[in-house]
């Protein structure tokens, strides 16, 4: 049997970016036919497999208004890797982009992977910001990015595959203990107590 | 017709009743009428003795003078009076009694000469008689004295009658056709008579050898032990003895005693108290008795039956306490004479029991079973013993010097001493409840002052013979303190947090009582003191003060008296606010006294129970009085003894506790089980649970309320449920083994885990509840104000209002929830609007359990998108950007008190399975709203929005 490694999973960007849309699309396609629990379109769960492993995403949404971005600490918290989301018809939303990345660097748990979608490629006529430009940010953040669309789904399956390949494998010695190691698990405990 | 033996009968009847008359004319009452009241107490002896012989006298005639006329009765009339109506035949055993009683009082009267005494005072008198006498007897010498004569008149005409009923009886028995009616009572009363004769025979013998044997004895001797009832059995002179390890020159078996003598000493012991054990090879036997063990040696095998045997019928026979009928060892029960016997004694030799009365149950010469042993002294042990010690429950009662006050032990001894769990009540208002070993106090207990004592102090922790020692709690009424931490000596001494009443902490290290050297001091109003103290608990040393506005001082401190505190330091103004972690929200304690030797005392004795293999009987002992309050334990002795034999089952009842976990281990099953098992004081893990109760609220309960303590009880109750399912392990182990059935595999961690957060925390956590909530409450009492002061606001904004000023989407507002009375708008209601997730979520605080408070979450959420669905007419799946709005709404409304101790209560118990997931969501999305309203721009009067119209 393979080992399930539960993976947390952030969504941040301004509201109507098309956060939850993605991972709506994420969820619904394909073969996770086994039904997990939801909340809605914000709390969202599947499992792929990658390598010798199985990722169980865990996908937290969160508020994208202003005024709730205070509160995002607590949601990003313990996780293995954030989902920044921006529309490419708004140039905004990829400022808003750059504010998280930002924080996540200096407020968020150590070495969590960000993933950046470009979301509404489907719209690309009206476009306000370039591929390159973004490319050109993530490669200098380290982040893997990607255009999306929700609508059509473009993409979508590359941009958590992406993650899956950029989260570490397991040490061999804890698997072999354990089974499956909750990565998100760790990383809360240790840094619950600042909040 | 009547047979000749029945005339003879008549005949013989009427002679002796006429020779009872004359003996009492000629003898009985001349030798009252002898002399005047007696001064010596020898003679009064004397003649009490004759009295009562007088009397028997009078009796024997009385039941003669009835068989004679039953006789003649049946003579004149022999064809109407039937065989059976002789009061010989119906009435022997009456008959048999009174001739008994006449025995007994003569063969007394003639052991202490009573005859030969007596007329010695008239003995001119005697002289007189002599010839008159002789016409009552035959065969008396003429020569013969007084004393000897008489001896004989007042037995030989009784002699002589008996064997002559004897004789009759037979032949009449014989004249008897085989099938007669009567021919059974009539053998029945030859045999009656005919025993009658060989026991006067015994008597006679006794009585005679003792007489002689007190002849022979010092008059010492005699004064120690001749009484008139007592009769020699045995004496070896006649076959000898040998003594072991005592020394005795001579043995005397009497019927009651067996005495040993050397030289002038008399050595007496009270046969009910003497076990007679034998010796294989047959020269020798043992004899134990509650102070002295000895042997009886032979020179030959025969001597040694004898003596055994007569040793043994005469203690079966002092123990039935009725003469053996018709002869020694003739007796009804079977010997040899039981083991255990139930007997008084107050013991003699130098010791811890000297002159002290034993009543109860014995067993080869020591107390055994249950008795009452009592001190002159006053002290008094009530209970069980084991071969001569207490062993097994006692109470124990001990006066105190002065006033009429005790201390009252109620505890388990084990050979002699305090072993096991035990009650104390002290003379000196003070209860300890707790372990004791080798009678000191040991291990786990709570030393308390009563209520009615001035100064109330309490003592909830480890003990280490007789002294506080390890972690304990220690509580200083009068001062308003709690100690929390290591104990050495009877003195705090290592590691310790003190709390006071007033709600200035202390953390540093004790040693002799005093807190010396580096510590911190956290006061009320989250002011921190870093730094050494130099004098105990005052702000004396050098070191740095961190005050709430994020000012420091540093420097050297003093108070003085006069002076007040005083400090030559530096101000500095100019610091950022103090993290909240190093201050307000400090938590003492943590990795001090970590968790799992905290309380091993506590643990210890059910882990000894299990290793034991739960003995029922051991139960009590080791895990102390199911007693439900402690109010029954002030009641009497008696009620304690009662109360508790309930527990004397125990051994089955820990069968039935054993069955009960193996016929319950599927989930379900087990968690009912375990229900139940926790919730009853007779239940070992109920039992354990109650004391670790016990424990958390000495600690935390009070004074310990204090917000610094929080994550000290958190680790703990967690730690107790580890226990607890470790607890419930070991007896299923147990279980298993006496069934000998495989025993259950050592679980992983992920398992242990799975159960102890998914099963027993939330059984065990109401236990704990009021004091771990309160901690929370306390530690988060500043948020929660902030929080009740932004939902007050909030709850000022109509339904409409409200749902705008969240920014929640319009098309997800449930207009049609508000149903309007006439000239009322939209926007004047309030408490309409999502009312059924409103109420779900107040559902919250009516639980302990946390999963289930996750539960309810759970459902909240899903009465909000209900409420969405049936607004837009179809399913709608919320994104976290119309959620949150929503819920904040829904928080706001539910109006829930302390809702951040809650949260943070929830976060902490939470199986940690859920982190990450749907739970962890859901618990993070209410932690949010909370923390927005209590910040954000709520803090806005109402007439801010008041003005803007809704778009």
């Amino acid at each position: 049997m393979m080992a399930i490694r539960e993976l947390k999973v952030c969504l941040l960007g301004d509201t109507g970016v098309g956060k939850s849309s993605i991972v709506c699309r994420f969820v619904q396609d394909h073969f996770d036919h086994n039904i997990s629990p939801t909340i809605g379109a914000s709390f969202m769960t599947k499992t792929v497999p990658c390598g010798n492993e199985l990722h169980k995403f865990l996908i937290w949404d969160t508020a994208g208004q202003e005024r709730f971005h205070s509160l995002a600490p607590m949601y990003y918290r313990g996780s293995a890797a954030a989902v920044i989301v921006y529309d490419i018809t708004k140039q905004d939303s990829f400022h808003t982009l750059k504010k998280w990345v930002k924080e996540l660097k200096e407020h968020g748990p150590e070495n969590i992977v960000m993933a950046i979608a470009g979301n509404k490629c489907d719209l690309s006529d009206i476009r306000e910001v370039p591929l390159k430009d973004a490319k050109e940010y993530a490669e200098s953040i380290g982040a893997i990015v990607v255009e999306t669309s929700a609508k059509n789904a473009i993409n979508i399956e590359e941009l958590f595959q992406g993650i899956s390949r950029k989260i570490p494998p397991l040490d061999p010695h804890e698997n072999g203990n354990n089974g499956a190691m909750k990565l998100g698990k760790q990383t809360t405990q240790t840094s619950r107590r600042c909040c | 017709m009547c047979s000749p033996e029945e005339s003879a009968l008549l005949r013989l009847e009427e002679v002796f009743s006429a020779t009872l008359a004359r003996i009492n004319s000629l003898v009985l009452q001349p030798l009252l009428a002898a002399a005047p009241e007696p001064s010596d107490p020898r003679g009064r002896e004397c003649l009490l003795l004759l009295q009562q012989l007088h009397g028997r006298s009078q009796q024997l005639l009385e039941v003669t003078e009835e068989s004679l006329h039953s006789l003649r009765e049946r003579l004149r009339h022999p064809d109407t009076v039937g065989l059976g109506s002789l009061l010989l035949l119906h009435g022997a055993e009456g008959v048999l009694r009174v001739h008994l009683e006449y025995i007994k009082s003569y063969t007394s009267c003639v052991v202490v000469q009573a005859f030969q005494k007596t007329a010695k005072k008239r003995s001119e008198y005697w002289r007189g008689q002599r010839k008159a006498l002789r016409q009552l007897l035959w065969g008396v010498s003429p020569e013969g004295s007084v004393g000897t004569a008489l001896v004989q008149a007042l037995r030989q005409p009784l002699s002589h009658h008996v064997q002559q009923y004897v004789v009759l009886l037979l032949s009449l028995g014989d004249s008897l056709g085989e099938h007669h009616p009567t021919r059974e009572l009539v053998v029945h009363a030859a045999t009656v008579f005919g025993d009658l004769q060989s026991f006067m025979r015994q008597e006679l013998d006794q009585a005679v050898a003792t007489q002689a044997l007190w002849q022979a004895l010092s008059s010492r001797q005699r004064d120690a032990l001749c009484t008139p009832t007592r009769r020699l059995l045995q004496d070896s002179q006649d076959i000898p003895v040998t003594v072991a390890p005592l020394r005795a020159e001579r043995v005397l078996l009497f019927d009651d005693v067996l005495v040993l003598l050397q030289g002038h000493s008399v050595h007496t012991f009270n046969l009910k108290l003497v076990w007679v054990d034998p010796e294989r090879d047959g020269c020798t036997f043992h004899l134990f008795t509650p102070e002295e063990e000895f042997s009886f040696c032979f020179k030959d095998p025969q001597g040694q039956v004898v003596w055994q045997w007569k040793v043994t019928q005469a203690v079966c026979q002092a123990l039935r306490g009725n003469k053996d009928f018709p002869v020694l060892g003739a007796g009804l029960e079977p010997s040899p004479p039981p083991t255990c016997r139930s007997m008084a004694y107050t013991f003699l030799a130098e010791g811890r029991l000297c002159q002290a009365t034993y009543e109860g149950e014995w067993c080869q010469g020591r107390p055994h079973g249950k008795g009452t042993l009592k001190w002159p002294d006053g002290r008094n042990h009530v209970g069980n013993f084991c071969q001569g010690l207490e062993h097994g429950f006692g109470i124990r009662l001990v006066p105190q010097a002065s006033e009429d006050k005790f201390d009252c032990y109620k505890c388990h001894w084990r050979q002699g001493s305090m072993c096991g769990y035990g009650i104390c009540e002290y003379g000196s208002d003070e209860v300890y409840k707790g372990y004791f070993q080798a009678g000191l106090r040991h291990g786990f207990g709570v030393l308390e002052s009563t209520p009615q004592a001035p100064q109330h102090c309490k003592y909830t922790g480890h003990w280490d013979k007789g002294q506080r020692s390890g972690y304990g709690i220690g509580e200083d009424g009068d001062r308003g303190e709690r100690y929390i931490g290591m104990w050495q000596a009877d003195q705090r001494h290592g590691p310790g947090v003190l709390v006071t009443q007033a709600g200035v902490c202390y953390q540093g290290t004790f040693q002799a009582d005093k807190m010396v050297g580096p510590g911190i001091l956290l006061s009320d109003d989250d002011s921190l003191y870093e730094g050494t103290f130099t004098r105990d608990l005052a702000l004396v040393g050098k070191g740095k003060v961190t005050f709430p506005n994020g000012f420091t001082l540093e420097g050297i401190f003093g108070s003085g008296a006069e002076r007040g505190l005083h400090t030559q330091g530096v101000l500095d103004t100019a610091a950022l606010p103090p993290d909240p972690s190093s201050t307000c929200k400090r938590q003492l304690g943590l990795g001090v006294f970590p968790v799992e030797s905290r309380w091993q005392g506590v643990y210890g004795p059910f882990r000894d129970f299990v290793c034991a293999g739960c003995p029922g009987d051991l139960q009590e002992a080791l895990l102390g009085f199911h007693v439900q309050s402690s109010k029954e334990l002030r009641k009497s002795q008696e009620y304690l003894c009662c109360e508790r034999t309930q527990l004397d089952d125990g051994v089955g009842r820990m069968d039935e506790v054993l069955e009960e976990l193996l016929q319950h281990r599927q989930p379900e099953a087990l968690q009912q089980c375990l229900r139940k098992a926790l919730s009853s004081s007779l239940h070992p893990l109920g039992q354990l649970l109650r004391t670790l109760m016990l424990t958390f609220q000495a600690t935390y309960a009070g004074t310990g309320a204090n917000k610094h303590l929080q994550e000290l009880a958190q680790d703990e109750v967690k730690h107790h449920a580890r226990e607890l399912w470790a607890a419930y392990r070991g007896l299923l182990q147990v279980a298993l083994q006496r069934k000998g059935r495989a025993l259950e595999a050592e679980e992983d961690t992920e398992t242990r885990d799975l159960q102890v957060h998914g099963l027993v925390l939330p059984l065990m956590l109401p236990s704990f509840y009021s004091e771990l909530f309160t901690l929370y409450l306390l530690l988060h009492e500043r948020e929660d104000s902030f929080y009740s002061q932004g939902i007050t606001n909030l709850s000022l904004f109509p339904d409409t209002k409200l749902l705008e000023f969240l920014d929640v989407q319009k098309h997800l507002w449930p207009l049609k929830d508000l149903t309007l009375t006439t000239n009322q708008r939209h926007s004047l209601v309030t408490d309409k609007c999502f009312l059924s997730a409103i109420e779900c979520l107040q559902k919250i605080i009516t639980t302990m359990d946390p999963r289930e408070k996750l539960e309810v979450l759970e459902r909240t959420y899903g009465e909000i998108e209900a409420t969405v669905s049936r607004v837009l007419g179809q399913e709608h799946k919320l994104p976290m950007d119309d959620l949150l709005p929503l819920l904040i709404y829904v928080v706001s409304r539910a109006r829930i008190q302390h809702l951040g101790a809650e949260i943070h209560l929830i976060r902490d118990m939470m199986d940690p399975i859920h982190t990450g997931g749907l739970y962890d969501f859901l618990l993070t999305a209410l932690e949010s709203c909370y923390e927005h309203i209590q910040k954000e721009d709520m803090h806005r009067l109402p007439s801010r929005w008041d003005s803007r119209e809704p778009r």
